[in-house]
């Protein structure tokens, strides 16, 4: 590379960075609608200062305490005096005598810690055991699906809360950190074969998972994923991971060829979009769906660079959707850069490096040396 | 809106000037104030009028606040067990939350919340669903949790009747919206248990209709090949449907592969697909679809050519 590219690059990693830090520093009341899930704000900044190759753990140190009070644990008043355990998204959901812990905080606090290297926490301080039973009670037993958080008065499962992929995922995640990895081992927790048949009630007949039959990258991305950490992708026929396989490269817009013909009469068509990757058929591309994409094709087949053109992808995040003024991704090239998208533009150019794990979405060395330290 | 008094309240006011705080937010008074009576109220698990209106005050600020949501449910509950119509009183929930709905189209505990009020109420009706589910719907064609909203009222009402109809009329203003033919997909597959060959035909023409006038539209191109398979053994259209297909690739087929350029331009790579996809399953027409997948890689679309070139290799 000549040293103005070079230069150029380096520029935009640290207008990145700085994206990144003012995140996790001081944010205007406009962000007082998030303020309940801050974890996610915290998680999706460490995900991208660590794919920058910011020293995390050694920047953000004196904030572990600070994360790690968001961990409650709780005797729960039934005939076996119970005791479960998660985090919660604020301090302002820390509310005596009600339990708000929910399992998208909890996985965003983990993986957070996890990037910050606190080894010691998972060591000694977090409780697997009552934390494994909180997931548990977020399982749906007729329908083997997932809610988020459970009744604050009761602590059965949430009887307002949804129950999708999404929370199937971090469900199964969850575990996974804490160290299951046989059937066995999610068993005695969840009822796994329940699961699965849920999952597989969402594939949707031409490829792809999705709720009643309209797939969507994103709930496929979660439904590969949960199925990689619970050593289950095997459950796929080889017919449904081609259709699968189909489908996701046909998320991958172009401009050229028939697809130019849509340019008149198509109004989610956009001919720029070339290389991006949109979430579901007649979509405009947007950042965030390169990497459900691109995570629910490396899940399927190692061959999957071979399989689609990720070097227009590349381009089509750097040149189109990344904010070279400000540092960060945005969904489309109209809108502000925002830090989800700015996490999963940067997310998906890891991936393509190869140096990302996308079934936990955070960098492959960070997650490698937890392992090994951790014996997880 | 009533006026309560909460006087008597001890606030579990929420801690500010953390020195370790990461991502702090700069509160305003409101906010505050709001956030430390509604956890003392969450606290004590006060399920009254005054707690209910405080629930509406905190959705309005933050729509993702999931306890909140739990809790008005719970004071919903046991207010309802307390009136003396519990429809009407459910029905006014409802209509609070129709306002809700239209002011936070993503967010997607409205709907699992509306779902539990339906559950809850002893007479529900899919027809005081449908004037809230048209309007998000007008506001955004493709909003996911709507239609997954609407799928689940079908089937827990079951209740098909105004699918079909619904789905030409969105189909006739947005060609392109993926969200109508997967909700027609949808209806076949649900709506009853056995649908007439005269319906099947006619269905067949519709969608012919539609590609037509759009060929070049994969949402129409995919439904035709789930409405397909559907079908397959109640009424056979292949032939048909080839031909159909085939009007759409100005006979490159017949053409020799020279290079792209020399080739025509067709109406629709998604025939072509289409067409290479359907004379693979059958050994004698493979070299057929090779030479489909070949054309689609040089030319048709190119973006794709490793898709293409795995399909062919799969075939020999």
């Amino acid at each position: 590379m000549c040293q103005v590219a070079t230069d150029m690059k380096k520029v935009l990693a640290r207008k990145h960075e700085k994206f990144f830090e003012r995140h996790l520093q001081l944010l205007p009341s406009s962000h007082q609608g998030h303020d309940v899930n801050r974890m996610a704000i915290v998680f999706y900044s460490m995900v991208g200062l660590s794919i920058l190759d910011v020293d995390v753990p050694a920047k953000y140190n004196y904030h572990l305490d600070w994360i790690r009070k968001h961990y409650i644990k709780k005797t729960l008043d039934d005939k076996n005096s119970t005791v479960i355990s998660g985090f919660v998204g604020s301090l302002v959901m820390d509310i005596p005598h009600a339990t708000t812990v929910n399992i998208a905080n909890t996985l965003f606090a983990l993986l957070s810690l996890i990037m910050l290297k606190d080894y010691e926490y998972f060591e000694s301080i977090l409780d697997r055991e009552s934390l494994s039973r909180f997931v548990s009670r977020c399982q749906l037993p007729t329908r083997g699906s997932f809610v988020s958080c459970l009744d604050y008065n009761t602590n059965s499962a949430s009887p307002v809360d949804s129950d999708d992929l999404r929370f199937c995922y971090i469900a199964v995640a969850i575990l996974y950190i804490c160290g299951c990895r046989s059937t066995e081992e999610f068993d005695r927790y969840i009822d796994t074969r329940k699961l699965i048949e849920y999952i597989m009630a969402q594939r949707c007949c031409g490829g792809a998972f999705g709720a009643h039959n309209e797939p969507h990258a994103g709930y496929t991305s979660c439904a590969l994923s949960t199925l990689a950490l619970l050593s289950s992708l095997a459950e796929l026929s080889d017919k449904f991971r081609e259709d699968t396989i189909t489908w996701l490269l046909h998320r991958q817009v172009s401009c050229h060829g028939c697809m130019q013909l849509e340019d008149d009469s198509n109004t989610t068509y956009d001919q720029s979009d070339d290389g991006g990757f949109q979430g579901r058929e007649n979509k405009y591309a947007d950042t965030c769906y390169a990497f459900w994409c691109l995570n629910s094709l490396q899940l399927l087949t190692k061959d999957w660079k071979l399989l689609c053109q990720t070097e227009r992808t590349k381009n089509y995040l750097l040149d189109r959707t990344q904010n070279t003024l400000t540092g960060g991704f945005s969904k489309n090239d109209e809108d502000d850069a925002d830090l989800y998208h700015s996490c999963l533009g940067n997310a998906a150019l890891a991936l393509i490096e190869g140096k990302f794990n996308g079934e936990l979405c955070i960098p492959q060395e960070t997650f490698d040396d937890f392992c090994k330290t951790c014996h997880c | 809106m009533e006026e309560y008094d909460y006087s008597d309240i001890t606030p579990l006011p929420i801690q500010t000037d953390v020195q370790d705080e990461l991502c702090r937010i700069m509160y305003t008074e409101e906010y505050k104030q709001l956030m430390g009576l509604t956890r003392a109220l969450i606290s004590m698990n006060e399920l009254s009028p005054r707690a209910l209106q405080l629930t509406s005050q905190v959705i309005h600020v933050a729509p993702a606040f999931y306890t909140i949501w739990n809790y008005r449910f719970n004071i919903v509950r046991h207010m309802m067990a307390e009136s003396d119509d519990t429809t009407s009183y459910l029905n006014k929930e409802l209509d609070w939350l129709d306002e809700v709905t239209l002011n936070n189209p993503k967010n997607y505990q409205i709907w699992s919340y509306r779902q539990s009020l339906l559950k809850l109420h002893p007479s529900p009706t899919l027809k005081r669903e449908l004037p809230v589910l048209k309007l998000m719907i007008d506001d955004d064609s493709k909003n996911y949790h709507v239609w997954s909203y609407r799928k689940w009222c079908c089937l827990f009402f079951n209740d098909f009747q105004h699918e079909l109809a619904y789905t030409t009329d969105l189909i006739q203003s947005d060609i392109y919206n993926n969200s109508a033919w997967t909700h027609r997909m949808f209806y076949w597959v649900n709506a009853k248990d056995v649908a007439s060959e005269v319906e099947l035909a006619d269905e067949f023409q519709f969608i012919m209709d539609k590609i037509q006038l759009v060929p070049q539209n994969i949402s129409s191109w995919t439904y035709l090949r789930g409405f397909q398979e559907f079908t397959h053994d109640t009424i056979q259209q292949d032939e048909k449907v080839v031909q159909f297909a085939t009007s759409f690739t100005a006979d490159v087929l017949s053409l020799p592969i020279g290079s792209p350029q020399d080739l025509p331009g067709i109406e629709s790579s998604y025939a072509l697909e289409f067409l290479a996809n359907h004379w693979s399953a059958d050994p004698a027409s493979r070299d057929s679809a090779v030479k489909a997948y070949n054309l689609l890689a040089i030319k048709y679309d190119p973006i794709r050519k490793n898709l293409w070139q795995h399909k062919i290799n799969i075939l020999s």
